[in-house]
C-alpha cells in the first residue's frame, strides 16, 4: 500500500505556494523541536501542530506524512515516556487529531483517513459538582494501531482503560467508534464498532506482500468474483 | 471508579509555555486582532469579556444581532457559526453561549430558532449542533431548494462535555441536555437526556448515569 504521488509536480504554479509553506514548516521542526526521533522524508502541512515542550516525547518514521491541521497532543498530566510513536510510512489525514496521555502507536504503513480521533484517556467526570472540563484526565489506556491498517473517515479511536490494539491490515470503515481490540485481518465497522467480515488467516500469510487491503475490499464487497487462494468467513450478523 | 465521587478534584497546575515556539506568535497575535476587531465591529446581542476567536472563525456580521456571547468564550479554528434569519429581523438572540465555553475547531452551529450553550461546556473538535433541518415533503425540486423546516430548540446543559464529531440534530420541539452530560464520540442525538449522563452511540442512548439517592453511578442497560 504505497502511496504514490500521481500529481505531476508543477500542474498550478499557486500549488508551489502551499508546497513551500509546506517544506519550510517541515525543515523548522526538523531544526526547532527536539523530536525523540524524526525520519527522513518526513512532510507536514504548515498547519500542523505539537507542542515543543513535548516533542521529546514524539517519534516520527521515515516518510510520514501529515495532512492538514493535523493536531499531536500530549496533555500534561502524560506519564514520562515515548507518548506518541508514528512509524515509518504512516499517513496521517487532515484533521486527525492524536491526543496521548500513555502511548500511541501506529506501526508501519498505517494510512489515517480524514478527521480521524485516536485518544488514549478522557475527562473524568464523576464528580457532579464540577463540569466535566474541570475534572482532570482518567487513568486511560495504551492504543496500538498494527502495520498495514487502514482508518477510515471520521473514525474515533477512544481507550478509557487497558490496552486496544488493532490487528494487522484491518479496515475500519468510515465514522466508526473503537473501544475494544479487534482480531487481525478484518473489516471492522459501526458505532460501537465490531468486526463486519473477515478474512480467514489459516488461509493467508501475514508476510505475503500480495496480500494487501484493496484486494481483501475487493473480495468482500464483489461477491461475484471467483474466490481462488482465500476463504472468507463472514461474521456480520444482522442488525 | 465511582471512588472520587464526593471529594472535589483537585486540579493539576495547567503548565503554559508561552514562547516555546515562536513561530506560533503569529496565530496568537492574529487570534488577539481578529478578537479586538470582531469586539469593534460586530453588533453582537451582548459579548463578555476575554473573548477568543480565531481569524478563520466563519459567521455574518450582519447576523451579529442575534448571538450573545459570554465572558471567556473561546471559538477555535474553522468554526461555523450561522444564524438562519434575514438580517434585518430583530428579535431576541438566537445563539447563546455562556460563560467559559469553548468551542472546538471545526465545530458547526446552525440555529433557526434557539441554540443555548450554558457554562463551562467543553464542545469538542467538529461537533454539529443544528437546530433546524431541510424540509423534504414536497418532492417537486431539490431539497436544497425547498427552504428549512420549523426546526425546534436546543439547550446545553452547564458542565457537559460534548465528545468529538458528535451531532446534536434538532427537528422539532426541544432537546435539553442536563448539567454535567458527557457525549461520547460520533454520537448522534436527537431527543432529550437527564442531567448526569453518559451518551453513546447512534442513535444515542444512555450508558452511565449518576444516581442521586445512591450517590453513585449506576451502569444503563440499553
Amino acid at each position: 500500500m504505497q502511496h504514490s504521488n500521481h500529481r505531476p509536480p508543477f500542474e498550478d504554479p499557486l500549488d508551489l505556494v502551499p508546497w513551500a509553506l509546506s517544506k519550510l514548516y517541515t525543515l523548522w521542526l526538523r531544526l526547532t523541536y527536539p523530536f525523540a526521533f524524526m525520519g527522513c522524508g518526513v512532510s507536514v502541512h504548515y498547519t500542523f501542530k505539537a507542542n515543543r515542550v513535548m516533542a521529546p516525547r514524539i517519534k516520527l518514521g521515515n516518510s510520514v506524512t501529515a495532512g492538514k491541521d493535523v493536531w499531536l497532543n500530549i496533555i500534561p498530566e502524560a506519564t514520562d515516556e515515548v507518548n506518541i510513536v508514528i512509524e515509518d510510512n504512516c499517513h496521517v489525514g487532515p484533521r486527525t487529531w492524536i491526543s496521548a496521555k500513555n502511548q500511541i502507536h501506529l506501526e508501519r504503513d498505517v494510512r489515517l483517513g480524514s478527521s480521524v480521533l485516536i485518544q488514549d484517556h478522557g475527562h473524568v467526570y464523576e464528580n457532579p459538582d464540577l463540569p466535566v472540563s474541570k475534572q482532570p484526565a482518567m487513568e486511560g489506556g495504551r492504543i496500538r494501531i498494527e502495520r498495514g491498517c487502514q482508518i477510515g473517515q471520521g473514525v474515533a479511536i477512544v481507550c478509557s482503560r487497558g490496552e486496544l490494539v488493532l490487528g494487522q491490515h484491518c479496515v475500519v470503515m468510515p465514522n466508526s467508534v473503537v473501544i475494544r481490540s479487534t482480531p487481525s485481518y478484518c473489516v471492522v465497522g459501526g458505532n460501537p464498532a465490531r468486526v463486519l467480515e473477515r478474512l480467514d488467516s489459516s488461509q493467508t500469510n501475514p508476510e505475503s506482500p500480495s496480500c494487501t487491503i484493496g484486494e481483501v475490499v475487493k473480495a468482500n464487497s464483489l461477491d461475484h468474483l471467483p474466490q481462488t487462494s482465500r476463504t472468507l468467513t463472514h461474521h456480520g450478523r444482522a442488525e | 471508579m465511582a471512588k472520587s465521587m464526593g471529594t472535589p478534584h483537585t486540579q493539576p497546575p495547567v503548565r503554559r509555555f508561552p514562547m516555546e515556539d515562536p513561530l506560533q506568535l503569529i496565530p496568537r497575535v492574529l487570534t488577539k486582532l481578529y478578537s479586538l476587531w470582531v469586539e469593534l465591529m460586530y453588533p453582537f446581542a451582548s459579548l463578555g469579556r476575554n473573548v477568543s476567536v480565531h481569524p478563520t472563525c466563519d459567521w455574518r456580521r450582519s447576523r451579529a444581532h442575534r448571538i450573545k456571547l459570554g465572558n471567556s468564550v473561546q471559538i477555535r479554528k474553522d468554526a461555523i457559526i450561522n444564524v438562519v434569519a434575514p438580517p434585518e429581523q430583530k428579535g431576541e438572540p438566537i445563539i447563546v453561549v455562556d460563560d467559559n465555553t469553548c468551542v472546538g475547531p471545526q465545530c458547526q452551529m446552525s440555529a433557526k430558532n434557539r441554540i443555548h450553550i450554558e457554562r463551562d461546556v467543553l464542545i469538542g473538535n467538529s461537533v454539529l449542533i443544528m437546530d433546524h433541518d431541510c424540509t423534504d415533503e414536497d418532492d417537486t425540486p431539490a431539497i436544497c431548494e425547498q427552504g428549512v423546516r420549523e426546526g425546534g430548540r436546543i439547550r446545553i446543559g452547564e458542565g457537559s462535555w460534548i465528545g468529538y464529531r458528535a451531532a446534536i440534530v434538532c427537528t422539532s420541539g426541544e432537546i435539553v441536555l442536563g448539567r454535567n452530560c458527557v457525549v461520547g464520540a460520533n454520537a448522534v442525538i436527537t431527543r432529550s437526556f437527564p442531567p448526569y449522563s453518559v451518551i453513546l452511540g447512534n442513535p444515542a442512548r444512555v450508558i452511565r448515569q449518576f444516581d442521586p439517592v445512591k450517590n453513585a453511578w449506576v451502569l444503563k442497560s440499553g
